[in-house]
């Protein structure tokens, strides 16, 4: 059985009157890619600071590796690598200054240390940068340097708080395949985001949250079972009878059937060969049609079904 | 992990572009211009002749008795005394024969001039500069009698300065206070490094603060570290300003420089811990708090002469008990007391005093950043 690297339980957190925290619990195994998915001011930030012992909260329990998490456990601290939401560098240290510094926190052997700094740099890909200061870097690369001073201490437990915020596609995509390379290395991940893409490609279990509270759980597959529409076909159509609509409502699977325009957009829930059923009726009815595509649900449905409102923002 | 901290204190701080205007470029720029504007004073200003006084004593004053002795037995006397009683003083300042009366009654002294000229300022400064040191004075007389020269040579050149008007040639630098309090205002705007220091190991108050916390270096070694890391680089900050002073200006701290970088560097040490104190209080923004450790620094150095040469009389005048405790006058202080005394009791109480103010802030400080949880970051 795999260890379980984190436990919270029943966790309460309030800031005055604003519950921020609402009985929040959650069980982290290892060697998994734990995806905290939720709109912003969901709680994730807190979730992460309570769980660092850097917060103090009303109820509940952490525990680390098995042991309860205080703010002198530094055992279990020596483990953790944190990489915060505010990007957290000196400004007057160069790249590799910065590093090194903060992997001397943890690593008090000088020779294991230039290792790992060096590691961490080749892991980041700041090898051309060394002598920089952060002013001097693109948002890219400072995010970067930002993830490389939180693991270069080759921490068990990793967590990131949405390292990707402004960051550009091309750079986001070589940090989320730095982490799931981390993973690989044997590392266990916290990943918070708001972008639910992220969520998708690399976590390989997920809870999403909304106002302090766990409101769903389990891998992305077993998210999307949970709701009704799994599948949503769209066939490009001139103009359909109300007779054949009515034939397609009937099939099995079906539970939604509408002509918008060209477009003949069809719910299904769950089952297999909607498309095909579909298409032969049309075929049958001697209607023509053009392009047809199927698509799939997503985090954003299982949100929007549980709580009814869309978890993108509008900045997205 | 502490000399890691202490090595990276060190080498933050050194490049910290703030510290290295305030603390070293500015004093030199302010220095500079000190010695030119009172140099050019220097040369245009000719000889005075003494002023004529009564003195009227209700009851008798030894000690300023002997001053005045002493000050009329120089070679280049300030004054020119009468005893006598009240009825004959105010004739004598009628028929402008005295410029001034001074009345001694009891701890009292109190002053009547006629007119407003440079010698009517004289008496008054006299009498303040008298009031300051009083407590030095007596003491010299009481020890040491073969100094009294000193002290009144050095109350000459205090007289001549708050007036800046050199009364006697060969005078050491009678605006000596100024580099004085120069050495001050360096040693204290090291509170601008202490308050980096404490918000900077703060969760709540610093994102590298939060960094740091998550770490398993304690809290208590990476912040005595960062502390004695920045005691360094304020000692370096205030021996090269002590250097240029007095190397490159070259004025005159007397025989005694070595204990001038000491006291300078204690009280470097004083501004540190000052401005911990105050970063670890409250929530306030990085900047509000920098505005505020400058303000509370150039203030202190304001109240002991930095910018008004006799303003440290005047607080001794109305508010004694603040010279004793405002950090920019202990540390200008102990110059002085390097200057005027030969013994070193004087110089020693000051350091301590310095050194005792430090601790506490220190103390409060590790009090207030103790906390390793809060309630909001
Ligand atoms: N220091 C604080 N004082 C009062 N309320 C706070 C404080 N910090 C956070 N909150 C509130 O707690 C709730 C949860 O905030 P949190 O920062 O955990 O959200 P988040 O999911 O991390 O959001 P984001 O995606 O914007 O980072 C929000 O409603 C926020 O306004
Ligand atoms: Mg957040």
């Amino acid at each position: 059985m795999e260890k379980t690297v984190v436990k919270i339980e029943n966790l309460v957190k309030r800031y005055k009157e604003l519950i921020a925290l609402d009985h929040f619990s959650l069980e982290i195994k290892e060697g998994e890619i734990f995806g905290l998915l939720g709109p912003n001011g969901s709680g994730k930030t807190t979730t992460i600071n309570c769980l660092l012992s850097l917060l103090s909260f009303d109820k509940g329990t952490v525990e680390i590796f098995g042991e309860k998490m205080t703010p002198v456990n530094y055992r279990i601290k020596k483990d953790i690598g944190v990489i915060m939401q505010n990007v957290a560098v000196f400004d007057e240290m160069t790249v590799y200054e910065n590093i090194d510094y903060f992997c001397g926190l943890y690593i008090t052997d000088k020779k294991v240390r230039k290792q790992y700094v060096d590691d961490a740099v080749k892991f980041v890909g700041l090898e051309d940068f060394l002598k920089f200061y952060p002013k001097k870097l693109s948002g890219g690369l400072l995010r970067r340097l930002n993830i490389a001073c939180g693991i270069a201490h080759k921490p068990k437990l990793i967590i990131l708080d949405e390292p990707t915020v402004a960051v550009d596609p091309q750079s986001r995509n070589k940090i989320l395949e730095g982490i799931q390379e981390l993973n690989k290395n044997g590392a266990t991940i916290i990943y918070t985001s708001h972008y639910m893409e992220e969520i998708e490609q690399i976590c390989t279990r997920i809870a999403i949250m909304d106002k302090g509270k766990k409101i769903a759980e389990g891998t992305t597959d077993q998210l999307k079972k949970m709701v009704k529409n799994t599948e949503t076909e769209t066939i490009e159509i001139l103009d359909i009878p109300e007779a054949v609509m009515e034939e397609i409502r009937d099939l099995p699977h079906v539970y939604n059937a509408s002509h918008d325009g060209n477009d003949l957009v069809i719910s299904c829930s769950g089952g297999k060969h909607n498309l095909i059923r579909i298409l032969q009726v049309l075929q049958k009815n001697e209607l023509s049609f053009g392009r047809v595509y199927t698509t799939l649900p997503t985090l954003n449905d299982v949100f929007l079904e549980i709580t009814g409102t869309e978890l993108r923002d509008k900045e997205d | 992990m502490f000399l890691h901290n202490f090595k990276y204190e060190i080498l933050h701080s050194l490049r910290v572009k703030d510290l290295i205007f305030w603390l070293i470029l500015f004093p030199i720029v302010l220095g500079a211009f000190f010695k030119i504007a009172f140099s050019g004073i220097y040369e245009k200003t000719e000889k005075f002749s003494t002023v004529p006084i009564a003195v009227v004593e209700s009851t008798e004053d030894k000690i300023f008795h002997s001053v005045m002795d002493s000050i009329e037995q120089s070679d280049d006397p300030l004054f020119k005394v009468t005893y006598t009683d009240e009825e004959k003083a105010m004739d004598m300042l009628k028929k402008q024969k005295v410029l001034g009366i001074i009345r001694i009654d009891g701890k009292e002294k109190s002053l009547s001039v006629s007119g407003e000229g440079i010698e009517q300022t004289i008496i008054k400064s006299f009498l303040e500069q008298y009031a300051v040191q009083e407590q030095i004075i007596t003491d010299t007389v009481m020890t040491d009698p073969q100094n009294v020269e000193t002290v009144v040579s050095a109350l000459n050149s205090e007289v001549s300065s708050t007036e800046n008007i050199p009364l006697t040639e060969g005078d050491p630098d009678p605006y000596v206070s100024y580099f004085y309090n120069l050495i001050a205002m360096v040693a204290l705007f090291g509170s601008v490094t202490g308050l980096h220091i404490a918000m900077e190991n703060q969760a709540n108050l610093h994102p590298l603060g939060a960094r740091k916390n998550c770490s398993p270096t304690p809290k208590f070694v990476s912040l005595t570290a960062s502390l004695l890391g920045s005691f360094v680089v304020q000692a370096v900050c205030v021996i090269v300003s002590v250097s240029y002073i007095a190397f490159v200006l070259k004025i005159d701290f007397g025989s005694r420089l070595p204990l001038v970088y000491v006291s300078g560097i204690l009280g470097g040490i004083l501004g540190v811990s000052m401005g911990f104190m105050v970063g670890s209080f409250g929530s306030m923004k990085e900047g509000a708090k920098s505005a505020i450790c400058m303000s509370v620094s150039m203030l202190c150095c304001f109240f002991s002469g930095l910018m008004v040469g006799n303003m440290k009389a005047l607080v001794a005048e109305k508010a004694p008990w603040f010279n004793e405790i405002n950090p920019a006058a202990l540390i200008s202080d102990t110059f002085y007391c390097l200057e005027i005394y030969s013994g070193y009791d004087r110089y020693i109480e000051k350091n301590i005093t310095m050194a005792i103010i430090s601790v506490i802030f220190i103390i409060i400080g590790f009090l207030l950043t103790r906390r390793k949880k809060y309630a909001s970051l």
